[in-house]
């Protein structure tokens, strides 16, 4: 089938879904629970017909630790957990979502999010980083006003280049809030800006037609080229290898040369659907561009952003990579993804919703216990999935389990020259470009983990804030001791068998014959444990 | 399963309490055996250059050429090969090292040229390639050594940190870095070598004795044993397998690699005192024990005012300075090897992200050049004593045959005998090979 049906017959398949008339229609509170009892009967029915045991609900402390870690990058506090295991009313969970959405941890963990979606280049690249500040601040602003995501990536795509000045410099305007470090870290190349916001936002990887038609799938080297022609305007000024420096746009040039090809061949800016845009004198390409990737009737900007969420929250997407959709890598739950994405985009892009309705529904909420071999299909959904910690989580989940803060803690940890244990985490536990669900720790990971000062410091009695109040407080029994630990790390109390034994080790002291330094022993062990350190 | 994780541990622990006594005599005897020992794979120790070494001042010389400069060319082991004359010691070795005089890159940005060299690919769209050393590791290590199968030294990671990385192949395979590679200027040359070139957290928290540090694990072995027994998985499999290997370490004989004070004085300062002449008599010292990779990062040297190798300016007195420390100690490294019986099986390679410039420039500096520069290769039971490629008289072009990234990945792998078509799965779901399937090895030096 060629590239040019293959869209077509998409679009007309899902514009009778989506059904364009609710423009603008106000978000109601309950449509986020509606659409989750929508998700949960597809995925109920498609476990029925698969033979598959869902597992068992998530206690309200799994889900708190999970939805917490999820929106707001980190565990909860001891008596945030206590509040909400105490709390009995029936909408709690809900409540909660919609707390944390609110809250200024959601803003850090999420424009940390976009960004290591958007310029990922940040995080191995030097001149990439400098621009992270400036990058992050300007998707805080977005997200602190819950722009439309289609806002955003418009915005994003269509940022004027010809600033009149050098776009990037390492210490050039650091801070100052602006998404141009996407432009920057893509050196401002066409083929390179093709490659990527093909990649994310339509989920689309036509890159490697970049050099050749693509081998399994239906993208044709020139269609690349016609794409990146929507970039075509945009030229260095200077020519310096190390550094992007001035840029200008000439807005109606729309053709692009394919390299390395005999004969020159000229190729016009054509979207990958085959159509072209009325072109408008004076107007930026890549306006055209960005409101054809944006559109509600392009059913994968919606598409890719849904899946991406999903895989955020349950640690697997539909299709994975979440980037690569195509015909060899098709969603496990083609029209469930279509609804989703159908009702994201009549919500006008609401991330927040997006969210809301995601964690709302059972599937999320199910345990991570595994309870039946079934369960073991990760796309099934059926239990939650184990998911590795990101450096940022594990620093703040850590620093939230010990009662540490840090000083003036920097926006940005990546910059020249700043120390300080955050960076030294995000270092070790920079990300290691696998799956969440496949995150592996290393050796150095480990050591630090057990011996680091860090560590040292969180069970020390004389250094740490939480061990000390818990070893400390006078009124508590060795049980209650115990407990408050087991919530500050794992977001529960501990089960009878494990108070019994603690109970015992704490009675007799450990081998220090001393029931404050067995306190310490056991914080030790749960803060260096899988339930600590992942998301389940 | 996990409890007796950590009993087994503690077993460990007493068997090696009962080796340490003897450890002064026990060391020497362990290197022959591990000479002799015919299952005994192969090794690699790079020498990275950061920033980028001249060719022209080091085996590329082009005496009588304008292009030259101030450095003279000087005799070495093997009739009609010549080197620059601060490289007196690697002179003397010369039939056991080849100079590829023909590289030819592509990559002039020292965040992207780094990244192609050492992980054989250029930054593209979304894989990250594994560097060097994690990909060649996993084919030569073992899954359960005392020691991590990749250590580097002082690696100055900021040009391009993803080149320093296991990238796809994930943190099981990223390496123990020791040593302080990310300053720059003056105190780059890491004058505090003895203390950092130890392996940090290696040592238990102070105030805690083996047996608290047992009764930990015991409690985390506990915690361990109800969490996964329910949630049977990759991620909570990679971290057990971390703290054993952690475990393992901490509590091995083969960590003492690390000390380096156990050595005679006179060999110590035969490779220099300083990070990087240290660091080489480390590499020797963990190659000896088994470990398959080791790199050592140049990074600068004390009263250098330039950047490492990136000799813009003055470039004369800065790669002086630079080749005063590094002759001794890559010459004495592979002394040391041979006398151990070592160099056949462990292959040295020299080289940084690019060459230099031919043409000096007006601060008698040389700038990027990828066009036609040297690596060299050394020891590893390759045919050493001759020359690869060729580049014209001004040294502007590469005359005769040109070696590219892929080929000299390959060529690696054929020394080290492994197999370049070899794949690996990407993190894109792409099957990467060791080497590109249009690379060519450089058969005359195999």
């Amino acid at each position: 089938m060629s590239a040019l049906r293959h869209w077509a017959v998409f679009l007309c398949f899902c514009s009778s879904l989506v059904g364009f008339s609710g423009v603008g229609q106000a978000v109601r509170a309950d449509d986020a629970a509606e659409l989750a009892v929508r998700i949960d009967r597809h995925l109920e029915s498609r476990w029925k017909s698969d033979g598959i045991k869902s597992a068992a609900a998530a206690d309200d402390g799994e889900f708190l630790r999970r939805v917490s870690l999820h929106i707001t990058g980190t565990i909860p506090t001891v008596s945030e957990s206590r509040k909400f295991l105490r709390d009995d009313s029936a909408g709690k969970r809900a409540v909660l979502v919609a707390e944390l959405l609110e809250s200024p941890q959601y803003l850090t963990n999420f424009s940390n999010f976009w960004r290591q979606v958007m310029m990922p280049e940040g995080n191995t690249d030097l001149q990439a980083r400098a621009q992270l500040p400036g990058f992050e601040a300007w998707l805080r602003q977005h997200l602190s006003k819950n722009s439309r995501y289609d806002v955003i990536v418009r915005e994003l795509l269509t940022v004027p280049l010809d600033t009149g000045r050098a776009m990037a410099s390492p210490v050039d305007g650091m801070g100052t809030a602006t998404p141009l470090g996407f432009f920057q870290s893509k050196q401002v190349k066409p083929e390179n800006l093709a490659a990527a916001t093909s990649r994310m936002f339509l989920g689309l990887r036509i890159e490697c037609a970049q050099c050749h038609d693509h081998p399994q799938d239906v993208w044709k080297r020139q269609q690349f080229w016609e794409y990146a022609a929507f970039f075509a305007g945009i030229e260095r000024v200077d020519r310096n290898e190390e550094f992007v420096g001035r840029v200008k746009e000439i807005f109606d040039r729309r053709e692009l040369k394919i390299p390395d090809l005999d004969g020159d061949r000229v190729v016009q800016a054509t979207f990958l659907d085959g159509s072209s845009p009325q072109w408008r004198t004076r107007v930026s390409s890549r306006r055209e561009l960005a409101d054809w990737i944006t559109s509600k009737k392009n059913p994968f900007f919606a598409r890719t952003t849904v899946n991406r969420l999903w895989a955020h929250l349950f640690g697997v997407g539909f299709v994975n990579p979440v980037d690569d959709f195509s015909g060899t890598n098709k969603p496990s739950h083609p029209e469930l993804l279509d609804e989703i994405a159908a009702d994201f985009a009549e919500h006008n892009f609401d991330l927040k919703y997006l969210i809301r309705a995601i964690t709302l529904t059972r599937a999320y909420q199910l345990s991570s216990r595994r309870s039946d071999s079934s369960q073991d299909q990760p796309q099934q959904f059926a239990r939650m999935t184990v998911q590795g910690l990101t450096g940022e989580q594990l620093f703040d989940s850590l620093a939230t389990a010990v009662g540490f803060f840090e000083p003036a803690r920097q926006q940005n940890a990546f910059v020249f020259g700043q120390a300080g244990p955050r960076t030294d985490f995000l270092e070790l536990f920079a990300p290691d470009n696998n799956a969440v669900t496949e995150r592996q720790t290393s050796i150095l990971q480990a050591l630090a983990l057990m011996n680091g000062e860090f560590t040292s410091n969180a069970t020390s009695l004389e250094r740490s804030s939480t061990l000390a109040a818990i070893a400390e407080f006078p009124l508590m029994k060795d049980s209650d001791r115990i407990e408050a630990m087991y919530l500050a790390a794992l977001t529960r109390k501990p089960r009878a068998e494990e108070l019994e034994r603690l109970t015992k080790y704490v009675d007799a002291g450990g081998p220090s014959k001393n029931s404050k330094a067995a306190l310490a022993d056991i914080f030790w062990a749960l803060l260096n444990s899988s339930e600590f350190l992942f998301n389940h | 399963m996990t409890n007796s994780f950590s009993r087994r541990e503690m077993l460990r622990l007493s068997a090696c309490g009962a080796f340490g006594a003897s450890m002064s005599r026990w060391l020497p005897a362990f290197a022959d055996e591990a000479a002799k020992s015919p299952a005994r794979r192969k090794s690699v120790i790079l020498l990275w250059m950061t920033g980028g070494p001249p060719q022209t001042d080091t085996f590329d010389m082009k005496p009588g050429h304008v292009n030259g400069g101030q450095f003279k060319p000087i005799d070495t082991s093997v009739p009609g090969i010549q080197v620059c004359e601060h490289l007196p010691g690697v002179a003397k070795l010369m039939e056991h090292c080849v100079p590829i005089r023909s590289m030819s890159t592509k990559e002039g940005d020292h965040t992207r040229g780094t990244y192609l060299m050492r992980t054989g690919n250029l930054p593209t769209g979304p894989i990250h390639y594994p560097t060097m050393g994690s990909l060649l590791s996993k084919e030569l290590g073992a899954e359960t050594a005392d020691l991590p199968n990749f250590v580097a030294v002082a690696p100055y990671t900021q040009f391009s940190p993803g080149a320093y990385g296991p990238g796809f192949l994930g943190p099981r395979y990223a390496p123990l870095v020791v040593g302080d590679g990310n300053r720059v200027g003056p105190g780059a040359a890491g004058m505090n070598y003895d203390q950092s070139l130890g392996v940090k957290n290696l040592e238990l928290t102070a105030g805690i004795n083996n047996y608290r540090a047992d009764a930990r694990l015991a409690l985390l072995g506990d915690l361990e044993a109800d969490f996964v027994s329910q949630r049977p998985g990759l991620v909570a499999d990679s971290h057990r397998e971390a703290y054993a290997a952690a475990v393992r370490m901490m509590r091995s004989e083969a960590v003492k690699a690390f000390q380096l004070d156990s050595e005679p004085d006179k060999l110590r300062d035969a490779y220099g005192r300083n990070q990087f002449g240290q660091a080489c008599l480390l590499a020797r010292r963990l190659v000896e024990r088994g470990v398959p990779f080791v790199e050592v990062s140049l990074n600068g040297v004390a009263n250098n005012q330039t950047f490492a190798w990136d000799t813009h300016q003055q470039n004369f007195t800065a790669v002086k300075g630079l080749l005063g420390v590094l002759d001794p100690a890559w010459a004495t490294l592979m002394s040391d090897l041979k006398d151990r019986g070592l160099l056949d099986s462990t292959l040295i390679v020299w080289m940084g992200e690019f060459g230099r410039t031919p043409k000096i420039n007006p601060q008698t500096g040389r700038d990027h050049f990828p066009a036609a520069w040297t690596t060299v290769l050394a020891g590893g039971g390759i045919k050493g004593g001759q020359v690869v490629g060729k580049t014209s008289g001004d040294g502007m072009k590469v005359d005769d045959r040109p070696v590219s990234v892929q080929d000299l990945f390959s060529t690696m792998c054929h020394v080290l005998g492994l197999d370049p078509m070899k794949q690996n799965l990407s993190n894109v779901g792409r099957p990467i090979r060791l080497a590109d399937p249009t690379s060519k090895p450089i058969s005359e030096i195999l």
